[in-house]
Formats: structure tokens, C-alpha cells, sequence
């Protein structure tokens, strides 16, 4: 069966089930049902959509994440289940998209399950972070369906695989369009709402966000545009590289002056999104789709393990602020010690998916002959080890100012330990990622 | 399968023997030792399996062959002198912090950091070098930031920070070999095919130049080897230092001979350089561990004068002086780390007549001290004399000013043996009872026992020297 049916199915009908523990099972089930036939290689299953070797591997993972994050989850957030399943189905739609129309589409629909996902309002901060990232959902989809528009007026249609083409009114015309998703990704200078939602939603809806959605649409986009990116001259190029480093710079700058754990994790995200514009940028090379892959494989591990990490020590210490997590080694060893795993690997330290990930990325610049854009992007890279270490550094060097321990919880361990054996496998292992990506 | 057992195991061991035995101090160490003397016999055997030149081929894992990109275990007579000093020093800093506070947390990141240096030295693809290479600084950095003095996490902050900034030029490089030659294999990599050698040359160059540390990059070093305890200066000094060596002679001269030439003397200017001024400025500090450590600094500059040689001479000589830089310099921080224990104090104007109260300890460190400054019969004199004869002989007699640099050296370290070791007793040094665990001390035995045994009978040392080098004309 169709693991899209299964789970938009699945999710449809799940407000009818009381008590989340119940549901939470049946989720996971479900999770499981679906990851399975993903395995058999089933996907979307309708016209448009089809599903390549990268995009089942990744479809897999991303079943695995979720069910992560339904283990995460406490009894009382049944509401996020039924949304993380929309999701994980939306995700579905937009990865195996393969004409524009499609691609709209899903992406439109992601964009509306986002918009439910954090009205989910406990506080007048997450209300703030809630509409930022509608206003700014909004205008992205406006502009989206600008370049749509003026796509369609080119006389080009949109059901069939985009291809190459020289003629400049198509390539604005889907500039535009990339210009809409660019808000998604948080690429300069369309990042500045998702430093403050990011921050501000509850830290599991800014898992998904920053973790799910973002790989999602940077994979799917990158998918779709990959002929488009061919055809771009060599200062659109250029133009592309561009942004990615002030992206990335931006956001790892930033990330240095926050005193907020969730808003440095927020900055850390913007500067890996101009990590994930590098394999855009080096679409002249044959390793930029593994590159893309493989930073979208290894950043939905961390990412979504650091804000997961980031929600249990709120929920349970209402650890907030940098100078919260001093003596958390002694605290709950375990705890720090996953954290320093994922910050590690989110700095780009060996033998974790982190390091990996970026250094195909970044071969494959070096390989698109745009070396000065890796030399840059390396030295970000060692520039972000400063702000990561620094939290590692309020974990075990510091003494507590609360020293009360903190009890392991089993549900949130168990999500935990599968995102670390996803970080040190991908750290390790890269044969899976370079086969499914040829 | 064995040969990546003993490096993947001790990585992703660790963090197990840390949870299950963390609260049996005494097993961990136990364990520790375990591994660092399988790691010693272990390549004692990688040693007698050798062939007369070039490298042996352990094996090839995890192979993703789009990206030529394998853990290829390759090793030469380099690479396993190399190991063979790494895991006895391993084993020697083990018997002398056998009395370190949180020891389970302490001995499971020097298993860590046994299965990364292993890689570093074992691998010959250029990528998986970077990453063991780069999952040093880990443990390092909380060896430092945990078990270090006051500044102990500047210092930590600063040398992770210092020494990955500079290892990601490296990688840049690795890069650009790879893209312009197809191979990340170092064996395989023809210095012709390198499209812009100068460029790769010189990100490798300063890559390496940091971890050394060469003037103008050192300063991460006298900050961590100050705020390190003992022991993990010891390792700072005597694997890490080492390592920004051996990617020199690796990368720099074996792979790109033509163009180390070329930029021969560059080298040779950075070296003196380093050698001078870490030299001068050993004299000036009256902190007893920051003198070591320039010192320290200095003789690593020698190294580098060796290394610009490009010849077999130089580079026979520069592997000598690495060697004979671990046995010397280790007791010597050891001491200095066991004289801040017994007295809770650096400045050496607190010291004076330790003699009287800690002979043995005394005598080691004036060894170890004479050998810095080059006596004959220790393997600081081999190490110098074969430095200035190498040098003389490409650079021509001018090159012989260096000797002044015996005389700096003797200058610093005469001093502080009258500072120190001989005079009246000092107040702080009578008040101090100098007990030293003895299983500390024979790891000091073991450093003295080194520099005399090489300084006398340093033939074992040259003829691996032969085998290593043997392309650049040996005999």
C-alpha cells in the first residue's frame, strides 16, 4: 500500500482515537507500516510524483526521524502526532514532485500543516514566533506562486519535468519562484523571521521546522531545479555563491552573541542553510547530489536531536539561557553527554555525520572549480566550532547553580539514542549515501 | 579486520568503558594500560613485518569508491616509529597520572585519543588522515578544559579553536589534490599532476606550521602546555607537536618534493625564526612549565631547519630530533608538573635547592635538562649535531650561526637548574615533602633510561631513518 495513503489516512482519523497513549502506539505502527513499504519501494503513487533511489533512502530516514520524535512526545501532545503525520506525507509529496505544478502544490500544503503546527500557543512569545512565521510562510507563498504565474505565462507547462533552457523570461520567471522557497530555507536575506520562530514556537515545532521542513524543501528543490541550475550562467553562479556565504557568515556571526540556547540553535540553522546552497552552487560537479543528500541526511539527525535535547532539559529544568546548562555533565551525564555528541557533529567534527555531510558538500565546490566559496565556507565552519564548544564548555567545565539531578526519561532516550546512531553511522559509513545518490 | 579494531575500537569504546566502569577508577586504568600496551606490541609487530623500503598494505575499509574514499591502512617505517613513540608514551603518561583526580572520565579519553592518533599515523588516505586527525583535538580539549590549571578553558578554547582553524586549510587542500589528481591516496598522488602546487603547498604548509607550532602561529601552545596538567603536556609535546612533523615530511616532502624545494627556504627562515625567539623568549619566563615549553617550541624549530633540507641527511636527523624532543621534553614537564604538586607553585623564584630534598627527581631533570642543550652521550646531542651537519651541508657554512642557538638553550636551562635544583633551600621547597608515587616516577625512569640508551647507541634510530627516506637518496 502507498505509504503517502497510509499515513495522510492515518491522519485524518487519528483525532478519533482518545488518550494519547493509544495513539502514540498506533502511531509508531503506522510509522513502522509505512518505512516498511518505503523499504519495498512504494511511494507517492500518483501522476507527477515519482520516487528515485535518494529520495526513497531519504524517505526512510525521515520515517525514522518521526518516529523519533513520537517517542519524544509526552501522553499530553496527541495534537502534534496527528500533524507530524501530515507532515511526514506532505514531506513525501514534495520530495517525489516532479513538475512544477506538483511541486507547488505540496509545498503550499507543507507550508499550511507548518502554520498549524505552531499555533499549538502556550504563550504570548510563541504567538509572536507563531505569526512571524506565518507573515513570513505567507509572502512565501505569495511569491512562489508570482514565479508560477509568470512561468505560465511563458507559455511553458507546468506538468511536464522542468528542463535546461536559455530563455531568460523562464529562467526569472523560476528565479522567482526559487526566491519564494528561499524564505523556507532561510537563506539571506530571507532569514531574518526564523531566528526569532525558531526561538520562540516550542522547541519540537522548531525541530520539525528547522529540521524537517528545511532539509525536505532544500532536497526537493534541489531535485527539481537541478536542470534549471545547469543552465544558469556563471554569474548567476556566482550569484548563488554569494548568498551562501553571507548566509552562512550571518548566521554563524550571530550565533556567537546569542545568550539564548534556542536562538544560537536558531542562527546555527540559518548558517547551515548556507551550507546547503553550496551543492546549488556546484551543480557543475557530479557530486553535488550526494552532496545535498548527504547534508540533508546528516543535518535532520542533528538538528532535530539538539532541539529534541534542548525540549526535555525546558520541560524539566526550564533551561533556557547559555549560562542554564552550566554543570549539566554532572546533572544528567547522559544528557550532556548526547548533546555534546550532536553540537560536535553541528560543528563539523569527525567520524559524526556533521563532518562528513559538509565535506562532500564541500568538495564538490572545490570540484565546481569555486574554491574561494569552500575557503570561506571552511573557515565559517571552524568560525561555528567557537559557539557550539561554548555550550559543551557550560556542560562540563562549569560548576551547576542548581546542582538538583535530572532523572533519564525512557521515551526521550530512546528517540535520542536512534538520532546518535544515525549521526555516528553517517559519520562513518558514506558507501549508502554515494550509491543511492548515482 | 584487527588492524581498524585498534583504531575504531578504542574510539567508540571509550564512552562504553567510561558508562559501565566509570565507577571503578582502578579498572578504567587498568583498561587504559591494557590498550596502550596491545597498541605498543601491536606495532612492535607492525615493525618486524616491515619491508626494507616503502610502505606495507594493512588492508582497505569502508570503501565508497565514487569518492575514492577508503580507510586504506598503509603504513611505512615512518608511520610505525611513529606509533610505536605514541603508544609508549600513551603508556608512560599512564603510570605517571596514576594518582589523577576523576580517573575514569580521564583514562577513557586517553583510549579515545589512542584510537585517533593510531588512525592518524596507520591511514593513507588523505580524508580519513583529516578526520583522526581532527578527532584529536576532542579529547585534548577536555583533558585541558577539565584537568587544567586557573585559565584551563581559555586555554582549552583557544587551542581548539587555534589548531582546527588551521586544519581546515588542510583540508582545502586535500580537496584540491583530489579534484586535480583523482586520488585521495597520498602513495598514489604524482607531485606533476598537482595543477597549482604552490597553492596546495602553502595551505598544507600553515596547516601543519600550527600544530608544530612555528613562529608566528605558536601561541595556542605555551597557553595549553601552561594550563595542561602534566601528563597531557606531555602528550601535547610528544604526539601532537609531532604530528604537525610527520604531516610536514608526509605531505610536504615526500608527496611534493620539487616543490618543497622551491620553497626550501621559507622554510628554513621559519624555522630559525621559531627556533630563535622561542629560544630568547625561554629565557625570559620565570614560570618554570612556560620555560619547557618554549623550549619546547625551539627545538621543534630545529625540526623544521632539518625538514627544509629536503634531504636525506636533514630528514634522518629531523626524525631523530622528534624522537629524542619526546624523551627529553617529557621528564622535563613531568618534573615541573610533580614540583607544582609537592610545593602549588611555578615561579621559580620560589624554588631553589630541590636537590636537597628530591635528588632522584633532581638528577632526572638535569639530564633531561643537559640533553635539551645538546651534552654529548644523550640523544640531544645526536639530534642537534646531525641538524647543523645536514644544514651546513645544503645551506652552505653561513648556516653554522645556528649554533648560537646551544648556546641560548644552555643559557635557559643552566640558569634554571641554578634557580631550581642547586643554591640554598628555599622556604616553600624545605616546607615540601616531595613524596612521589614511585609508579609516577619509573615513568621518568623510563624517559631518562631513553635519552642515554639513543644518545649512546643511535644506530636503530638512523636505520629507520634509511628505510624512511631511502628515496631521497639514501644508502
Amino acid at each position: 500500500m502507498s505509504p503517502f495513503a497510509l499515513l495522510f489516512g492515518g491522519a485524518l482519523l487519528s483525532p478519533l482515537i482518545q488518550g494519547g497513549y493509544w495513539l502514540k502506539g498506533l502511531t509508531l505502527l503506522l510509522l513502522t507500516i509505512a518505512g516498511y513499504n518505503i523499504w519495498l519501494g512504494e511511494g507517492v503513487g500518483l501522476a507527477f510524483f515519482a520516487q528515485t533511489d535518494a529520495i526513497r533512502f531519504f524517505e526512510g530516514i525521515l520515517v525514522l526521524v518521526a518516529a523519533a520524535l513520537v517517542l519524544h512526545l509526552d501522553d499530553t501532545e496527541s495534537g502534534r502526532l496527528t500533524q507530524l503525520l501530515f507532515i511526514v506525507a506532505g514531506s513525501m509529496a514534495l520530495l517525489e514532485s516532479t513538475t512544477l505544478l506538483s511541486f507547488v502544490i505540496s509545498f503550499e500544503a507543507l507550508s499550511i500543516i507548518s502554520f498549524v503546527l505552531v499555533s499549538n500557543i502556550n504563550s504570548e512569545k510563541q504567538a509572536e514566533g507563531a505569526i512571524k512565521l506565518f507573515f513570513a510562510g505567507a509572502t512565501s507563498t505569495g511569491i512562489v506562486l508570482l514565479g508560477l504565474a509568470l512561468f505560465t505565462l511563458s507559455g511553458q507547462s507546468v506538468d511536464t519535468p522542468l528542463a535546461a533552457t536559455q530563455d531568460s523570461f523562464v529562467l526569472v520567471s523560476l528565479f522567482i519562484v526559487l526566491i519564494g522557497i528561499f524564505y523556507k530555507l532561510t537563506i539571506f536575506p530571507m532569514h531574518a523571521w526564523a531566528a526569532d520562530s525558531y526561538a520562540q514556537v516550542n522547541h519540537v515545532d522548531a525541530a520539525i521546522l528547522s529540521a524537517v521542513m528545511k532539509t525536505v524543501v532544500a532536497l526537493a528543490t534541489f531535485q527539481l531545479f537541478s536542470p534549471l541550475l545547469t543552465s544558469l550562467n556563471q554569474n548567476m553562479i556566482i550569484g548563488l555563491a554569494i548568498l551562501a556565504v553571507v548566509t552562512m557568515t550571518l548566521g554563524n556571526l550571530l550565533a556567537l552573541y546569542q545568550k539564548n540556547i534556542a536562538k544560537m540553535l536558531a542562527y546555527s540553522s540559518i548558517a547551515h542553510a548556507g551550507y546547503m546552497l553550496i551543492p546549488f552552487a556546484a551543480i557543475a560537479s557530479h557530486d553535488a547530489p550526494t552532496a545535498i543528500l548527504y547534508l540533508a541526511i546528516a543535518y535532520l539527525f542533528m538538528q532535530t536531536a539538539v532541539f529534541l535535547i534542548l525540549d526535555r532539559l525546558h520541560k524539566d529544568q526550564g533551561i533556557a539561557s547559555v549560562e542554564d546548562l552550566k554543570g549539566l555533565a554532572r546533572k544528567n551525564p547522559l544528557y550532556a553527554l548526547l548533546f555534546s555528541v550532536q553540537l560536535f557533529s553541528l560543528a563539523g567534527i569527525p567520524l559524526l555525520a556533521g563532518f562528513l555531510a559538509k565535506a562532500v558538500a564541500f568538495y564538490a565546490g572545490v570540484d565546481a572549480g569555486l574554491w574561494p566559496l569552500v575557503l570561506i565556507a571552511l573557515l565559517n565552519s571552524a568560525l561555528s566550532v567557537a559557539y557550539y564548544a561554548w555550550l559543551v564548555k557550560q556542560m562540563y567545565f562549569d560548576e551547576a547553580y542548581n546542582p538538583q539531578p535530572i532523572i533519564n526519561k525512557a521515551g526521550f532516550v530512546w528517540s535520542e539514542l536512534i538520532l546518535l546512531a544515525g549521526t555516528l553511522y553517517f559519520g562513518v559509513v558514506a558507501v549508502d549515501v554515494f550509491r543511492v545518490a548515482s | 579486520m584487527g588492524y581498524l579494531g585498534m583504531i575504531l575500537a578504542p574510539i567508540f569504546l571509550a564512552v562504553f568503558v567510561y558508562a559501565l566502569f566509570g565507577h571503578r577508577p582502578a579498572l578504567v586504568r587498568g583498561i587504559a594500560l591494557a590498550t596502550f600496551v596491545l597498541q605498543f606490541v601491536f606495532s612492535a609487530h607492525l615493525f618486524s613485518q616491515l619491508p626494507d623500503t616503502g610502505f606495507v598494505l594493512l588492508g582497505s575499509f569502508l570503501a565508497v569508491d565514487a569518492f575514492h574514499f577508503a580507510l586504506t591502512l598503509q603504513v611505512d617505517s615512518l608511520s610505525v616509529v611513529m606509533l610505536l613513540l605514541s603508544s609508549l608514551l600513551l603508556f608512560l603518561v599512564t603510570l605517571s597520572s596514576w594518582t589523577i583526580e576523576k580517573p575514569a572520565a580521564y583514562f577513557s579519553l586517553l583510549i579515545l585519543f589512542s584510537g585517533a592518533i593510531m588512525g592518524v599515523f596507520m591511514t593513507s588516505n588523505m580524508l580519513w588522515f583529516f578526520m583522526f586527525w581532527e578527532l584529536t583535538l576532542l579529547p585534548m580539549f577536555f583533558l585541558v578544559g577539565i584537568w587544567g590549571g586557573e585559565r584551563r578553558i581559555y586555554a582549552a578554547i583557544k587551542f581548539f579553536l587555534y589548531t582546527h582553524a588551521a586544519s581546515v586549510l588542510m583540508l582545502l587542500a586535500f580537496f584540491l589534490v583530489y579534484t586535480q589528481t583523482g586520488f585521495f591516496d597520498f602513495t598514489l598522488v604524482k607531485e606533476a599532476a598537482i595543477a597549482t602546487p604552490a597553492l596546495v603547498w602553502w595551505l598544507l604548509f600553515i596547516g601543519f606550521a600550527i600544530k608544530l607550532p612555528v613562529f608566528p602561529f605558536h601561541t595556542w601552545l605555551p597557553d595549553a602546555h601552561v594550563e595542561a596538567p602534566a601528563p597531557v603536556s606531555v602528550l601535547l609535546a610528544g604526539v601532537l607537536l609531532k604530528m604537525g612533523a610527520y604531516g610536514l615530511i608526509r605531505f610536504g616532502i615526500e608527496m611534493m618534493p620539487e616543490t618543497s624545494r622551491e620553497f626550501a627556504l621559507y622554510m628554513l627562515a621559519f624555522g630559525l625564526l621559531t627556533a630563535f625567539f622561542a629560544g630568547l623568549l625561554a629565557i625570559y619566563q620565570t614560570h618554570i612549565k612556560k620555560m619547557v615549553a618554549y623550549s619546547s617550541i625551539s627545538h621543534m624549530g630545529l625540526v623544521l631547519i632539518a625538514i627544509s633540507t629536503v634531504s636525506y641527511e636533514g630528514l634522518s636527523a629531523a626524525l631523530f630530533e622528534m624522537l629524542g624532543h619526546a624523551a627529553i621534553i617529557s621528564p622535563l614537564f613531568l618534573i615541573a608538573g610533580m614540583i607544582y604538586q609537592q610545593t602549588g607553585s611555578y615561579q621559580m623564584r620560589d624554588m631553589g635547592g630541590m636537590m636537597q630534598q628530591a635528588p632522584y627527581l633532581s638528577a632526572i631533570f638535569v639530564l633531561a635538562g643537559m640533553a635539551a642543550l645538546g651534552m654529548p652521550a644523550t640523544m640531544g646531542f645526536i639530534g642537534e649535531v646531525t641538524i647543523y651537519l645536514s644544514s651546513i651541508k645544503i645551506y652552505g657554512a653561513g648556516i653554522a650561526v645556528m649554533a648560537i642557538l646551544s648556546l641560548i638553550s644552555a643559557g635557559y636551562l643552566i640558569w634554571t637548574f641554578r634557580r631550581v635544583i642547586y643554591g640554598e633551600c628555599s622556604p616553600l621547597m624545605a616546607s615540601s615533602a616531595f613524596k612521589i608515587n614511585p609508579i609516577e616516577f619509573s615513568a621518568l625512569l623510563v624517559f631518562a633510561v631513553l635519552i642515554v640508551l639513543f644518545g649512546i647507541y643511535p644506530q636503530p634510530i638512523f636505520d629507520v631513518a634509511n628505510q624512511s627516506f631511502f628515496m631521497l637518496g639514501g644508502h
